[in-house]
Formats: C-alpha cells, structure tokens, sequence
C-alpha cells in the first residue's frame, strides 16, 4: 500500500507535489489563458469596419499596444505581431520549464520543427539558397543545426550533417531513407514525420502518467483521428494510392484499427461517414456538416478541437493545459486573421465564420 | 485647305482619257476603303463592349480570389512559403496564334498547360480542401486575365490601322480627287480653248475668203463696166468714120 501511494504521489501531477516545480508556471499558463479574447471582444472586432479599428479594440485586450508602432496596418502583419505575442510567453513558459515540463514543452515544439525541415528539404532540393528559408521558418521549431544549414547542397548532405543532430533524427531513421527524400513527394514526407511524433508524443504522454496522460491522451487521440479522416478525403481524386495513404494514418486514435482499416479501403466521403460512425463523436461532427451547408468539416473539427482544449483546463496538476493553451492562441490568431481579412476586403457577410473560444 | 493644284500635265485627249481612268480607280479604292474601315469600326466597338464587360467581372473574380485565399489561410496558415519553395516551372503557358480580321493581323493568346502540378497534395493533413478550391478560383480568375490581355491586344492594333484607314479614306476625299478633277477641268478648258480658237480662226479665214471673193468680183465688174465704156465711145467714132464703110463692118 506504501508503495501505491508513493507511486501515486510522486507522479508529475499528483498533488501533492506538482506545484514544487510546476505551480509558478501552471499560475502563468492559467493567466495568459484568461487573456484569451472572449465573445465580447469578437462581437468588437466584427463591428469594425477598417484595420485600424481593430488595432484600437485589440490593445484594451491582452494584446495591448503591439501594433503601436506601424503604420501600414495589413491583416499579415497583424497575423505575423500576434504570432510574434504568441511565440515571446511560450520560450517564456519554456525558460522557467524544469525536467520533466521542459521535455514536454520541447516535445510540442517538434511539429512545428518538422515544417521547418519540410522547407528546408524542398528548398534544397530545388537548390535554392536555404540561408534565406530560415527567415521564413516558424520560430517555435528552430534548432540548432540550422546554422549549418547553408553548407549542405542537396539532400544527402542535410540528411548526413543537419538532421541526424536535431531531435527528430529518431523519426527519419525509422521511416525514412535518404533516397526517399529525393524521390517521394514532399507532402507525404511531411505525414510520414508527423505520424511518427504523434505515435512518439503520444508514448511519452503515458510514460508520464497520471492526469497528463489521460488528457494529452484525448487531445493526441483526436488529433490523430482528425489526422486519418482529412488526408482519407484530400486524397480522393489525387495520385495518392491507397497503400501509401494506410501508411500516414498514425497508429493512436480512437479509430485504430477498425476505422484506420475501413478508412484505407475508402474511396468517397460516404464511405468515409460509414467508417467513422461506430465514434460518436465524429458521427455528430459529419452530421452538423451535412445539415449546414455552411459549415465545412474543418470547421467542425476545429470546434471540436477548441472544446477538448478548453476542457484540458478543467483538471489540475498537469502538463496538459499549456500543450491546450498554444493550441487556443493559435485558433485565436487564425480568428483575428480571418476578421482581419473580412475587413481588409469588405467582406463582413462571411465575418461570423470565426470559431469562438469562450 | 487643300492646294488649290493641279497635276502638271500636257493638256491633250489621251491625257484627258488617263485622268479619267485614274479618277475612276480613286473613286473605288475610296468606297473599298471606307468599307475596310466600317468593318473594323465595328469589330472595334464589338471588342470595346466585351472589354467593358469583361473588366467588371475581373473586379468580382478577383475578390472571390482573394477571399478564398483568406479561407486557405485561415484553416492552412500561411502556406505561401511551401508553396513558392516547390515552385519548379510554370503549369500554365500562353501560345500566340495571329487571327486575320479584314486583313488586320490581329494577336490572340491561348493558354496551355505544361505538365501537371507536383503540388496537388499540397494542404494534404489540412485544407486540402480549401486549397483546391482557391486554386481552382485563381486559375478561372488567370484564363479571364488572359482573355482580357488578348481582347485589349486586338483594341490597339485596330484602333491603329483604324486610323491608318481613316487617313487614307480622307487623303483620297479630299486631296487626290479634287486634285484629278481639278486637273480634267483644266484640260477640258484648255482643249475647248483650243477648239474655239481653232473654230474662230476657220471663220476669219472664211471671212477673208469671201471677202477676197468679193473684192475679186468687184474688179472684175469694174474692169467688165471700164471696157463697155471704152467699146460704146470706139463704136461712137466708128460708126461716124464708118458711114462710107458700112461694108466693112459687116461681120
């Protein structure tokens, strides 16, 4: 029994010891997450009719004066000072991070590394001059190889010099050689990557245990599941056989492996709607987008997506809730850039098609 | 105004006939030209209408554009990075091909594709969707832009030649025919110039002719009347003398 308690005790978000090392930060995740814009603050945005509206209405929110400073006012520029807000609490949060939050945090940075090498790649292989794909690289996924980056020409050099240092080297040796890099298509390099940190993040989650586990659990789940369903669709129609489209499916998921299976024999949505339907969740998600036309399966999915974030701060004690918080300032950014766009373009008829968050 | 010339030619009926011909052969390069010029005239206002047209509908296609980039970006985020990086040739290429439009040669540009997008399976994981759907709406938007650089070609190559016709349609209406004309009035007036003199010479001399007749006449009645005269005074004289010599004059 004294073990089961120590056991239960000493896990990363268990009580009674969660807040030695993580209570300052779970305290500032928790502040910034009340920062998020709320209906109000939209119902504001909607009503402007020019940018600089905006930017007054956003600087008595948490944004505050960031775009102070510009005079061109564009909806990429609000998009890119955002990010920008965005990206300055997280390194932030990742500074004050101790093992094992600060491998936890690390590991939410591999997806967004994963695009960068993406870019990288394709550049190389079109011989373009990668010191300046840096720039355009998302800073959340920067390592530090990347200085060495503009001494590799082609593909075999960055495979050898550059991507066996970064931390995603596990992802390529076991799925990818280097010839493929030079043969497959871009996009289904940048899946076969993402299905292999899904499978690796969401393995660490449950090492990790306790509340993480289950609620990280949920969140890669969904994402994975989310993951099969859009390529199963965006495939139809497209040169990508059904063999290789199986090999992207990650193997987490609610739908592993009897949807997983039926999704890989799909070939039009029906079938797809017929595959996922035993979920109850993703039958709902189908089903709203059938009755209004609206409303796109993306949609739905992200506002499923933002109601498990928002649930990830229900529970206490545990890492979940910053991998949810980045997850609902991103969609908050998406929000703005599309109202921004609206207004930017005199399109208010489509304003409302945001996402609200809370 | 036009020179109130004439050509500098030698007034004579073979010349007269020449003009004429050539007065003739302006009339009808005149009427064939300024049907070349109506018909162009009307092509050209068909393609204006067109423009016009085609110019109001580029402003709603290009808003769809945008606005579905804006949908691509809120549900992809930026992807113009990847997008640009894969970027190897162009897909859509243009061929010009040259229409004869009254014998105006006039440029017309028909897009092809070259090979088929490598990046299809863009937005694979998110957006695909969305991002089939705004390339789909740019590419629509590019064939319009295409359609509208052909048509506004066609507009300034024919308002071109429309003028160079022009031109020529006035140059003859108003230069070369009055000059032709001016120049057969010339010779007109000078022949009969010269068959008036001819005729008023043909009637002095004819004048003269009887008047010499005349004159000869009237010598030759004088000279007939002197030597009456001069034969009733010998027979006067005679005929005293003759008394004794009547046998002598019977004769």
């Amino acid at each position: 029994m004294d073990w089961l308690l120590r056991l239960w005790v000493l896990q990363p978000g268990s009580m009674a010891t969660f807040n030695v090392d993580d209570g300052y930060l779970e305290g500032l995740c928790r502040g910034y997450r009340s920062g998020i814009l709320k209906t109000t603050d939209y119902a504001n945005l909607t009503q402007c009719d020019i940018l600089d509206d905006m930017k007054l209405h956003l600087a008595q929110t948490d944004y505050g004066d960031f775009l102070a400073n510009e005079s061109k006012l564009t909806p990429t520029l609000i998009a890119e000072k955002c990010r920008e807000k965005l990206i300055n609490e997280f390194f932030h949060l990742r500074a004050h991070a101790v093992e094992p939050l600060a491998t936890f945090l690390d590991y939410i940075t591999y997806g967004y590394m994963i695009d960068n090498i993406v870019l990288l790649i394709t550049g190389t292989l079109h011989e373009r001059d990668t010191s300046e794909l840096i720039e355009k690289c998302h800073p959340l996924g920067m390592f530090d190889a990347m200085a060495t980056l503009s001494m590799s020409h082609n593909v075999s050099d960055l495979y050898h010099s550059v991507l066996v240092d970064t931390p995603l080297a596990p992802y390529f040796v076991n799925c990818l050689s280097e010839e493929d890099l030079d043969e497959m298509n871009i996009e289904l390099i940048r899946n076969t990557l993402f299905k292999a940190y899904l499978e690796d993040f969401y393995h660490y989650c449950q090492t990790l245990g306790g509340t993480t586990a289950e609620v990280m659990g949920d969140l890669l789940k969904f994402e994975a599941d989310r993951r099969s369903i859009t390529i199963t669709i965006n495939s139809f129609g497209t040169e990508l056989t059904k063999d290789d489209r199986e090999k992207l499916y990650p193997e987490i998921g609610f739908l592993y492996p009897e949807g997983i299976a039926r999704l890989a024999k799909a070939e039009d949505i029906e079938q797809v709607r017929g595959a996922i339907d035993y979920c109850g969740a993703y039958r709902n998600l189908f089903q709203e987008t059938s009755f209004n036309a609206d409303k796109s399966l993306e949609d739905a999915f992200f506002e499923y997506e933002v109601e498990l974030n928002k649930l990830a701060f229900e529970q206490q004690f545990h890492y979940g809730i910053y991998y949810s918080y980045l997850k609902l300032k991103e969609q908050e950014i998406r929000n703005i850039v599309w109202i921004s766009e609206c207004v930017a373009q005199n399109m208010k008829s489509q304003i409302n098609q945001y996402i609200p968050i809370f | 105004m036009a020179q109130q010339g004439r050509l500098n030619i030698f007034p004579t009926r073979m010349a007269l006939t020449g003009m004429k011909s050539r007065l003739t052969a302006a009339t009808k390069g005149h009427s064939l030209l300024k049907k070349k010029s109506d018909a162009l005239t009307v092509r050209f206002r068909g393609i204006l209408f067109q423009i016009v047209d085609k110019k109001e509908k580029m402003g709603e296609q290009m808003k769809e554009a945008s606005f579905s980039l804006a949908s691509v970006k809120f549900v992809a985020g930026d992807i113009s990075a990847t997008v640009l990086e894969n970027a190897s040739s162009a897909t859509l290429r243009l061929t010009v091909e040259t229409d004869n439009v009254a014998g105006v040669l006039i440029p017309n540009f028909k897009p092809y594709t070259d090979n088929s997008s490598t990046q299809e399976l863009t937005g694979l994981a998110k957006g695909g969707q969305q991002i089939s759907k705004s390339r789909e709406v740019y590419l629509k938007t590019l064939m319009s832009l295409v359609e509208l650089a052909s048509l506004q070609t066609a507009f300034l190559t024919l308002d071109e030649v429309i003028k160079i016709t022009n031109r020529r349609v006035n140059a003859i209406e108003h230069v070369i025919k009055p000059k032709i004309e001016r120049t057969i009035a010339y010779i007109i007036t000078e022949l009969d110039e010269g068959e008036r003199e001819e005729f008023f010479r043909l009637k002095k001399i004819q004048a003269k002719k009887k008047r010499d007749i005349k004159a000869k006449e009237a010598a030759t009645l004088e000279r007939a009347t002197e030597a009456a005269a001069k034969l009733e005074q010998q027979k006067g004289t005679i005929l005293d003398e003759d008394e004794e010599e009547e046998d002598e004059i019977l004769f």
